[in-house]
């Protein structure tokens, strides 16, 4: 599905011939595919705590989103920044978020990465360099111009990996976020998680354009669209944008299509949502799909594939374990820090 | 570049300040729409391109809410950014993420978030309805946020200087009225003068005027003449309206036990209401009298002379609202 963008003026620039499986490195291979199990594992760990009550508010999970959240942080180097949403758990457990935290922070428990003023899905870290963003998706878009902006006016080599869904792509803040970091060509990559539904709109209500990437015309930058459900489709794509980004070239935007399986948190059934639509898309599992690619490429067998996926179980059963356990936040100092010394 | 001639403007003051704040930290820029080759809508950032660099002084596209946001990336990773708003008014185009990002960042997760937010604000420049707004009180209700106000050249230097090394987002409002039409008595200084620390600027017996930016001057001439009459003003700067120096008020009241609160904000829910409610909180068996607020009137700023003169407080008003409360 890799269909490009063409800039203007450009013969079309055809996507570059993918990379036998067998010639990859085999260790980041394993990486991702281990990352992509345990997001699953944490996830569906969480859909049964949420449904258990040990959790507060809802839950939005990112089933059928591995491959990209995944698939695009594996392109990064660990100094660069990222700017996640909601659906990208896995970008966070590749950077080593522990899944204990994560459920912390559903649990608004004090050991959680705010402690337990912030919660749900809002529990990124800054020292794995991540920006921890409010709800207005996507106000991580302006911010990761700044983190580019900061790598560029230090003369670093980082770049600043942001993502949003298709719903975010309507905004000023996207807008404006594209605008100034083609202008100022700032080492950005932007990826747009087009999942098909903005909590129930979906997207012919949402966008009147042919794809999201195409939007990269209007912004004079590279956008191509790839299969969100295939991890090495996301991870060469980004790997392109991210090579752009830091030789100085700008951002590009890398459209992800995939599909939200669940509703737009658990607390929402979704009716919304045409049964065929998930019919159809259940039968492309990302982690599903991933896995027969590594076995097919002998990369892993059968038996290290079931080990690998009770492995992420047991380690999400572990991370209940410690969250149920750990104390709710101190109420005395909550009108603490509110300004930094 | 500005350079002081011992009788710096107002204007001049705020640009040697961030002169020497840029000179001073290589991690402090600014950035915003017109601020580099323009040299700024009011020319406070004249010449800084030149000495500076486009590296930091930074054009934008007209985007406020994505260079607002830049600046909390870029805080957030130890940048130090000024960010120009052109005209106060325009800061509501970036409420988002000054509400949502910047404000409440540190709270949320400790990291610090050290931007300074510059914006020309208030009237009777005849400028109308949606380039002359008075906008602190838009803020003043949000946690997170510092707010600065000087009312002089000195403290518009000494309070930036401030503002650019505190950690926290800061708005910074400078009175566009007051640009050109006030000097600095002598060479500026360029030390830090603390937030939340207000300022007597003048001694008096009968009444205290508890104000800010362009009412400290104006206050200041209206207690010249109120003297000749015998009635004796003591006015106080708050300076910055969070932190808030509660102390220096309510020394002031309680010295006077009388009170006249003003800004050139709308009187309704104006944050003379909290300089209000907090007198009577912490001084109320001082006052001999209830607490009065001047304040615009509920209505947009309207842009012909008599209409804009008829909603923000005028000096006549002033002086009499003064004078019946130091008599009554």
């Amino acid at each position: 599905m890799a269909t490009r963008t063409r800039r203007k003026n450009e013969a079309e620039d055809d996507a570059p011939a993918s990379i036998p499986v067998a010639e990859r490195d085999p260790e980041l291979l394993r990486r991702i595919y281990e990352v992509m199990v345990l997001t699953r594992a944490v996830e569906d760990r969480m859909v049964a705590m949420y449904r258990g009550g040990d959790l507060l508010g809802s839950l939005y999970t990112g089933h059928w989103h591995e491959a990209i959240s995944v698939g695009a942080t594996s392109a990064l180097r660990q100094d660069d920044y990222v700017a996640a949403i909601h659906r990208d758990l896995g970008a966070h457990l590749y950077r080593g978020m522990e899944p204990w935290q994560v459920m912390a922070s559903f649990m608004g428990k004090a050991t959680s990465p705010t402690g337990g003023r912030d919660g749900t899905l809002h529990y990124a870290r800054l020292d794995l360099g991540f920006y921890n963003l409010p709800s207005h998706i996507p106000a991580n878009f302006p911010v990761a111009t700044g983190m580019a902006f900061a790598a560029k006016y230090r003369e670093q080599d980082r770049v600043c990996l942001a993502f949003c869904g298709d719903g975010s792509t309507s905004r000023a803040d996207f807008h404006e976020a594209l605008t100034l970091s083609s202008v100022m060509k700032l080492p950005n990559v932007f990826v747009i998680e087009n999942n098909q539904f903005a909590y129930s709109t979906p997207l012919r209500m949402q966008s009147n354009s042919e794809t999201f990437a195409i939007k990269a015309v209007a912004y004079g930058i590279p956008g191509v669209t790839v299969d969100g459900t295939d991890a090495l489709a996301v991870h060469d794509a980004v790997a392109e944008a991210v090579a752009r980004a830091r030789a100085g070239e700008g951002p590009s935007i890398v459209e992800g299509v995939t599909m939200r399986m669940h509703g737009h948190a658990e607390h929402d059934p979704a009716d919304y949502v045409p049964q065929e639509m998930l019919e159809e898309w259940s039968k492309k599992d990302p982690v599903q799909l991933f896995e027969n690619v590594l076995i097919e490429a002998g990369v892993i067998d059968a038996d290290g594939a079931k080990q690998v996926r009770e492995d992420a179980r047991q380690q999400a059963i572990a991370a209940r374990r410690k969250a149920l356990a750990d104390p709710m936040p101190d109420p005395s100092n909550v009108e603490e820090g509110v300004y930094a010394d | 570049m500005p350079t002081d001639s011992g009788q710096a403007t107002y204007l001049e003051a705020v640009g040697l300040a961030l002169d020497s704040e840029m000179d001073r930290d290589p991690d402090v820029f600014i950035i915003g729409e017109d601020v580099g080759q323009f040299g700024g809508a009011f020319k406070v950032t004249k010449g800084f391109l030149d000495k500076f660099g486009p590296r930091r002084v930074v054009d934008t596209p007209i985007a406020e809410t994505g260079f607002t946001g830049l600046a909390a990336g870029a805080a957030l990773v130890g940048l130090r950014p000024v960010v120009e708003f052109q005209f106060a008014d325009f800061i509501s185009c970036a409420f988002d993420p000054i509400i949502n990002v910047l404000a409440r960042h540190h709270w949320r997760t400790g990291d610090p978030m050290p931007v300074t937010m510059r914006a020309p604000f208030g009237g009777r420049l005849r400028a109308g309805p949606t380039h002359s707004q008075s906008v602190e009180s838009y803020f003043a209700n949000v946690p997170g946020l510092k707010i600065v106000m000087p009312g002089t050249p000195e403290d518009a230097a000494g309070l930036l200087v401030s503002s650019i090394r505190d950690n926290n987002p800061t708005l910074y409002l400078e009175n566009k009225y007051l640009y050109r039409r006030l000097r600095a008595s002598g060479p500026l200084s360029l030390e830090p003068i603390p937030l939340g620390v207000a300022k007597v600027v003048r001694e008096g017996r009968d009444v205290s005027l508890i104000t800010y930016s362009a009412g400290v001057s104006q206050g200041l001439e209206i207690a010249e003449e109120l003297d000749k009459d015998g009635i004796s003003v003591e006015v106080v700067d708050v300076r910055t309206l969070i932190p808030l120096d509660v102390e220096t008020i309510v020394n002031s009241v309680r010295k006077t036990s009388r009170a006249v609160v003003l800004h050139e904000a709308a009187r309704r829910m104006g944050y003379g209401a909290e300089i209000a409610a907090t007198i009577q909180e912490e001084a109320f068996w001082h006052l001999d009298q209830p607490v009065v607020r001047i304040g615009a009137k509920n209505t947009p700023t309207p842009t012909s002379p008599p209409l804009e003169d008829a909603v923000i407080p005028q000096p006549a008003e002033i002086a009499e609202t003064l004078r019946k409360v130091a008599r009554a």
